[in-house]
């Protein structure tokens, strides 16, 4: 028998709802409350271990398509590669964010997320790339905290 | 009631009140104008300019983006066939022929002049049922807003479009984050691993703005590498020098001039919008569907008429008064967009609920203000530039998707100046993105995240109250309210049911 996606995800859903379920029992009564605060996550956990349990059933006893005589149409080419990189460099720019400061590591950012979406070829195109990045810093960090008082991140770093 | 919705009116119209309000609004047009950026990512962008001003300033510029962006979807919709958001989606089916045909600026106008016709009649009802039916719901004690939620939820997660089941998995998910910390009686840890970093629990604007944002631009992202149709190549070339005038009398006329298609029209907008969780991309496909059932000639649907443009966009725009409508009188979120500002109003200090409109009065009537107007000030902003809105959609994803992430981090920061919010963010935008190409439905999610503390704060009180279990069904509205919730997940059931056999009709052999 092949696990289908739905199934995958409702045996995680599954594992993650029993080993919580198991876990409520182990929280203190209280003294003054009819029911512990175990007692409102224990109805939500059964509830999700119910329909995790369901979407794994639904899964297996749906029809699997057989291979068609017919060539499928091909899917859309989907870039999951550049989807993990653009989460990679947003990782980064949280990690540099508390070191560098706001105002370096958007510039950063910017920069570094654009250049991985849209390759720039010539100095022209590095040029507005560049631009783009220091001014969406600069014009951020002037309207949030000049003008909205809004504080951003100061780096421990470079103090800035 | 008219008094002080005339003292709002004045009170917006003061210049701190109007520039957020046109800015609001002009963002939310431009937003709604760019396929691929929802009203929902837009009103996250401008979320972090909000904390800096007064709660009307920023519920103002909030409730422009709103009407801005379920009208500026058309333009695309017109023009490049593309729909700009969701809620334009029908408005394509006729507007795209229409224009295409050689009248843009009549498409363009009905469907700017039915959303302003079908938002201003969906602000009637918001004005006028606001109040009573928070009134009813102040008479609501811990079993009836237990009751309440549990439909709100059951109705959600019947109507998602993927899987009743991932539906109701969903809302599990958004109930089980909202347990995450100390619990709102004793405040006792609950799975908290003795991790300081979600001892407090997950913030929720950092949970919605990872799940909605970061997975809606991490998708588009996925699509970059995607061949373009010959279609969209020659659609993303508009040219520059067609004609948007037009006889605006007319265009009035055409639309006043099917009255009972209009009402109706915002009668399913405002139905829709006033359903938990659900937006104007159900409320503009239900109406456009219903417009066509109820026409003597279904057949010219889809070739360019009136009747299309006008169910869809006055239904989108009536949505948002539908939406305005749940979340003022009852606390519960009309879609994503609201449960942003439920967000920035527990940000302010405000909470949304029955008690609303009696104890903000001035906040409340401004908020009916702040929407007339912004009604008002979309007509101007695409009469003065529908065609320069073309222009924009050819900004890139290159360009757009980092400065939209830095924006949602600042959201995030914001809150309470710690990097802690911002991980939150990182961490739901992974889990977000991986829901959607699961195929779980978001809605549900983010409704259980949102009443999942009021719904276990309001069944500990009622067993505090009285330990009998049965109340919740006996009590009259509370039994009423858990009837109509079964009643919702049976008839998904069927739905579903009759959905699969149907299915397993068409693929049957045919000997």
């Amino acid at each position: 028998m092949r696990l289908g996606r739905d199934s995958l995800a409702g045996l995680i859903f599954l594992a993650v709802s029993l080993a919580l379920l198991v876990q409520s029992f182990g929280l203190p009564q209280l003294p003054l409350v009819p029911v512990g605060p175990g007692f409102y996550p224990r109805i939500v956990l059964i509830f999700m271990a119910v329909t995790s349990a369901a979407l794994i059933v639904q899964d297996l006893v749906a029809p699997r398509a057989e291979p068609a005589d017919v060539p499928v149409p091909a899917q859309p080419q989907r870039a999951y590669g550049l989807v993990a990189l653009a989460f990679v460099i947003v990782a980064l720019y949280l990690v540099l964010l508390p070191l560098l400061g706001y105002r370096i590591a958007t510039v950063l950012f910017v920069a570094a997320l654009q250049a991985t979406l849209e390759r720039p070829t010539t100095w022209r195109q590095w040029a507005v790339l560049a631009a783009i990045a220091i001014g969406t810093s600069a014009v951020t960090y002037l309207v949030f905290e000049r003008y909205l008082t809004v504080l951003l991140p100061r780096g421990s770093w470079t103090n800035w | 009631m008219f008094e002080l919705l005339g003292h709002g009116l004045l009170t917006v119209l003061q210049w701190n009140y109007l520039v957020p309000l046109f800015a609001g609004t002009l963002i939310g047009v431009i937003g709604g104008a760019l396929p691929g950026v929802t009203i929902t990512m837009t009103i996250i962008v401008i979320l972090p300019f909000t904390y800096g001003l007064d709660p009307l300033q920023g519920l103002a510029a909030m409730t422009g983006v709103y009407v801005g962006g379920s009208a500026g979807g058309l333009v695309t919709a017109c023009l490049l066939g593309i729909p700009g958001t969701p809620s334009a989606i029908a408005t394509t089916f006729d507007g795209f022929p229409m224009a295409r045909g050689g009248a843009p600026g009549r498409a363009i106008w009905l469907g700017v002049w039915s959303s302003f016709f079908g938002g201003l009649l969906g602000g009637l009802f918001l004005i006028l049922v606001t109040g009573p039916l928070a009134a009813i719901a102040l008479q609501f004690g811990p079993w009836e807003y237990f009751s309440l939620f549990v439909l709100a939820m059951a109705m959600v997660a019947g109507l998602a479009e993927s899987s009743f089941i991932k539906g109701l998995l969903s809302t599990a998910i958004g109930l089980l984050i909202t347990v995450i910390g100390t619990d709102p009686i004793g405040s006792v840890p609950r799975f908290t691993f003795g991790s300081e970093f979600i001892s407090g629990g997950f913030p929720f604007l950092p949970v919605l703005i990872g799940i909605f944002a970061f997975a809606q631009i991490m998708s588009d992202i996925e699509k970059t590498r995607a061949p373009k149709t010959p279609e969209a190549v020659l659609a993303a070339q508009p040219s520059l020098g067609v004609s948007l005038g037009v006889s605006h009398l007319k265009v009035i006329g055409e639309i006043l001039g099917r009255p009972f298609l209009l009402l109706w029209s915002t009668v399913v907008g405002i139905l829709i919008g006033v359903l938990p969780a659900i937006g104007g991309s159900a409320a503009n496909m239900l109406a456009y569907d219903q417009a066509k059932k109820f026409s003597r000639h279904p057949e010219r649907f889809g070739t360019g008429i009136p009747e299309g443009i006008i169910a869809s966009e006055s239904s989108n725009n009536a949505n948002v008064g539908g939406s305005l409508v749940t979340i003022m009188a009852f606390g519960i979120p009309g879609d994503a967009v609201t449960a942003v500002m439920l967000g920035a109003m527990t940000i302010h200090g405000i909470q949304s609920g029955p008690l609303f409109v009696s104890q903000q009065p001035a906040l409340a009537y401004g908020i009916y203000a702040a929407y007339i107007l912004a009604h008002l000030l979309m007509v101007l902003i695409l009469a003065a530039g529908a065609l320069f809105m073309l222009q924009i959609t050819r900004v890139r994803l290159a360009v757009l998707a980092p400065i939209v992430l830095v924006l949602c981090v600042i959201g995030a920061y914001a809150l309470n100046n710690t990097m802690q919010s911002v991980y939150v963010l990182l961490i739901f935008g992974v889990f977000g993105y991986a829901l959607v190409k699961g195929g779980f439905p978001l809605a549900p999610l983010i409704l259980g995240l949102i009443l999942g503390d009021q719904i276990e704060i309001n069944l500990i009180r009622a067993i505090m109250t009285d330990d009998n279990p049965l109340l919740f069904f006996t009590r009259p509205i509370s039994g009423a309210l858990l009837f109509c919730a079964a009643l919702s997940v049976a008839l998904a059931v069927w739905q579903h049911l009759r959905h699969q056999a149907r299915t397993a009709r068409e693929e049957a052999p045919d000997f």
